[in-house]
């Protein structure tokens, strides 16, 4: 059905396949098939239907939070082998690609004519268009631009009983289709009301200029309250991202980017656009680093500076292994104005649970990333880093802001829900998805609370990310 | 429709409601749905107030029987707005806005409501109040439910309550047009604009203008020719928007302008226009094909509205997502209370 190499049974070869990048929690799939096309992809889910067994979407495995655990087994679909760009409309600023496709491979094909993709997760060498479909992925420059559902289209999608359904814009139709906006419904549904096979993407004009900063604080405090008032200053920054110190000297040790070690947060302020406008904003933004006492505000001097200053911010992840065995990523959200009420509660939680918490995030968008540092060997660790985490969400929610910002619910934050979503809101969550999926048989046990946990399920090993 | 209608009040008929709290449109939705009475018009009127504004957040969450034009008023004294430039804003309320997906020129650069959209109260067809979202500008916790009532006139719930992040008001904003220029002609120049460095926040063709078709022999012979202008916004500092008014006149964008067109086009024939979407590389041959009288036509989208002229070509859904839209219909609203869903 699905060619040689198609199908992937052998226990060795199926470990690969046991979790994503979220690896507290591991279940192997009963198969993984790797379709090549979106008959056999149909032919799979409609054979999966007839049996009625579990479906798992899956592209690259990068996601945050358990979304492609094949929790009760079942038939798991990698995207794989279907990794080809179809089509660029330059014209239309347009380009179909099969959902397979790496994120990264949009720009890079587009970048000579001045045009890029404009969702730009941490993951993006690695992660596939499908899957940031499935999760609604942002990114450092979604502050300006936006996330993934405005940027998609149109997809095709394989409903789970097999049927082929095309989403929103056809690629060779208007950007307007009548009838209801399924395409924004299913984006962001976490791979359980189909499987994506292909998309028709947005491509955007990259900006005539960047002024790219580097603004040097002595304390997490003043580098929040510049992210406030920046914002509230009508600045709306291509992104605007913190650093804390801990990032800071992880990162310098990995990579020596030139970081000073003794300062307390660092901010990326990123400004695009036209260049006649560029200075005079610049000039703003130094001025309101300079009022919350910023010792230092660097001007990257060239493309290659700007690049290695992203490089820094994209690898920062990565540099967390440095500092400790294992590590829980959040993404919560809170009001842009909350965050430095919100950047002292996280501070007050890792001395309360003797953790280091290091922070590295979105600031402009008020998407925090703490990261809590735990060694796996100590139980008692374990428990605390457990517990911060919960700690550090509850209070996003009650600031008013949410569980997550890109990395979603997935098995991981199930039991957040009914904290954000009254049960009426969560009922009509599950009305949208039994009209997708009526038998629950896509991506099962994800999302909701109360759904299927394996029951000995005890933390492990959290690589880095 | 009185104001003091309540739940008693529209018992006999439920057709038409005017609840003044979310709380009253539950019991009568659910009053209804229990009688199997279909609901036609909602009048949410009373329902008019800015719940909450934080413009240091850049959001704001409303009751969605407030005018767009109410709501920009009080945005606009924090210098802030909400991007979406529709036609009426004067009597366009936002639950209006959402359920009709409607846009304006300014679409080039801002998109339509479901950009800005960041939380939504939805009243289900038995009553039951449904959110989705929430008060922040990035979130995926939950289904993204919110898209599926833009648009959805009403078929699968009335939205009480609307959160949306905002955009400053720009500094400066300009307009250019060209001469009057044939489809092929405006087609070069959009092309020449996309390829360039100019960032419009809106890109329109309106039209046509009969010109005499030059080169044709026979005196009197000569065939009305239909042209249009291609006209630009520019929105930003003020130190780009002069930059790109100068560029755009280096393009053949050289008159200023400014958006009467769009304001005269649905003021005087708003009620008679169509709408049809094209793939924006079609639009010359589109224009040529409907013959129409007068058109707005958004040259980034490939969207047209119009006046006399052909029908739109009617495109056949689907069967597949004609049958997913029904099944969404009969599970958010199983007895049909609700206003049928969009073709």
């Amino acid at each position: 059905m699905v060619g040689p190499g198609g199908v992937v049974v052998g226990p060795e070869e199926l470990l690969v396949y046991e979790c994503d990048a979220y690896t507290l929690e591991k279940h192997l799939p009963g198969v993984v098939v790797l379709p090549r096309n979106t008959a056999e992809v149909a032919a799979v889910v409609k054979l999966c239907a007839q049996h009625q067994l579990p479906i798992i979407p899956r592209g690259a495995g990068t996601s945050l939070s358990g979304t492609v655990l094949a929790v009760t087994g079942g038939v798991m679909i990698a995207l794989t082998r279907m990794n080809r760009i179809l089509d660029i409309d330059y014209r239309n600023r347009r380009a179909l690609v099969e959902s397979g496709v790496v994120n990264a491979w949009v720009t890079n094909a587009v970048k000579g004519r001045g045009l890029f993709y404009a969702p730009d997760p941490s993951s993006q060498p690695a992660c596939t268009i499908g899957g940031n479909i499935g999760t609604n992925s942002g990114g450092p420059h979604t502050l300006k631009y936006g996330v993934t559902t405005n940027h998609v289209l149109g997809f095709e999608l394989v409903l789970p009983d097999g049927e082929v359904v095309w989403l929103g814009a056809a690629p060779d139709g208007g950007e307007d289709v009548g009838g209801y906006d399924l395409r924004g419904a299913a984006i962001g549904s976490e791979g359980m009301f189909g499987i994506v096979t292909r998309a028709l993407v947005r491509l955007v004009r990259a900006p005539q200029g960047y002024k790219t900063m580097l603004a040097v604080f002595e304390t997490v405090d003043d580098a929040s309250a510049t992210v406030s008032d920046i914002i509230g200053a009508g600045i709306v920054p291509g992104a605007l991202e913190m650093m804390d110190q801990l990032i800071t000297q992880a990162v310098e040790a990995a990579y020596h980017f030139g970081f000073p070690l003794d300062a307390g947060a660092v901010l990326i302020v990123e400004l695009d656009g036209l260049t006649a406008g560029l200075e005079a904003q610049a000039a703003q933004v130094n001025q309101i680093c300079r009022n919350h006492r910023a010792r230092e505000v660097r001007l990257a001097a060239d493309d290659q500076a700007r690049a290695d200053l992203w490089k820094s911010r994209k690898r920062a992840f990565g540099a967390i292994g440095r500092l400790s065995p294992n590590f829980i990523t959040q993404d919560g959200v809170v009001p842009r104005s909350k965050l430095p009420e919100m950047m002292r509660f996280i501070q007050r939680c890792s001395e309360k649970y003797r953790l280091r918490i290091p922070n590295v995030f979105h600031a402009g968008d008020g998407n925090l990333h703490p990261l809590i540092l735990y060694d796996e060997r100590d139980a008692d660790q374990v428990r605390r880093a457990l517990a911060a985490s919960d700690e550090i969400l509850t209070q996003c929610v009650a600031l008013g802001g949410s569980v997550t910002g890109e990395h979603g619910i997935g098995v991981e934050k199930m039991d957040f829900m009914s904290k954000q979503f009254t049960p009426d809101d969560l009922e009509a969550m599950r009305m949208l998805r039994r009209a997708f999926d009526p038998a629950g048989r896509c991506n099962p046990h994800k999302m909701f609370p109360g759904s299927k946990r394996c029951a000995d399920f005890v933390p492990r090993k959290q690589v880095s990310a | 429709m009185t104001p003091d209608s309540s739940l008693s009040s529209v018992a006999p008929g439920f057709q038409r409601l005017t609840p003044a709290d979310k709380k009253e449109l539950s019991r009568a939705l659910a009053a209804a749905d229990r009688e199997r009475q279909p609901i036609r018009e909602l009048n949410l009127t009373r329902l008019n107030r800015v719940l909450w504004f934080t413009p240091e957040d850049m959001t704001v969450k409303v009751e969605t029987g407030i005018t767009l034009q109410d709501l920009q008023t009080a945005l606009a004294r924090s210098k802030q707005w909400l991007p979406i430039d529709p036609p009426h804003p004067e009597t366009l309320t936002i639950a209006e806005l959402l359920a009709t997906n409607v846009s304006g020129p300014r679409r080039f650069g801002h998109g339509t409501i479901r950009e800005h959209l960041i939380g939504l109260q939805v009243a289900l067809a038995d009553g039951r109040l449904a959110s989705s979202g929430g008060n922040v500008v990035k979130n995926v916790a939950g289904y993204d439910l919110m898209k599926l009532f833009i648009g959805a006139r009403h078929s699968l719930g009335f939205a009480v309550e609307a959160t949306f992040k905002l955009l400053p008001l720009p500094q400066a904003e300009a307009f250019v047009q060209s001469q009057p220029v044939s489809f092929d002609e405006a087609e070069r120049l959009t092309v020449a604009v996309l390829d360039s460095e100019l960032v419009p926040v809106s890109l329109d063709w309106h039209g046509p203008i009969a010109a005499p078709a030059l080169g044709v022999s026979g005196v009197g012979q000569a065939q009305a020719q239909a042209q249009a202008r291609v006209v630009m916004g520019f929105a930003g500092t003020a130190e780009d928007v002069p930059w790109q008014v100068r560029r755009a006149a280096a393009l053949g964008l050289t008159e200023p302008a400014n958006l009467n067109y769009e304001r005269e086009f649905w003021e005087e024939l708003g009620a008679a226009a169509q709408t049809w979407a094209v793939l924006p590389s079609r639009l010359a041959r589109a224009l040529s094909e409907l013959k129409a009288v007068r058109f707005v036509a958004r040259a980034g989208q490939g969207l047209i509205h119009y006046t006399g002229g052909m029908r739109p070509p009617v495109k056949e859904t689907d069967p597949g997502v004609r049958t997913l839209s029904r099944r969404i219909k009969d599970t958010f609203d199983p007895l049909h209370i609700l206003p049928e869903l969009p073709a």
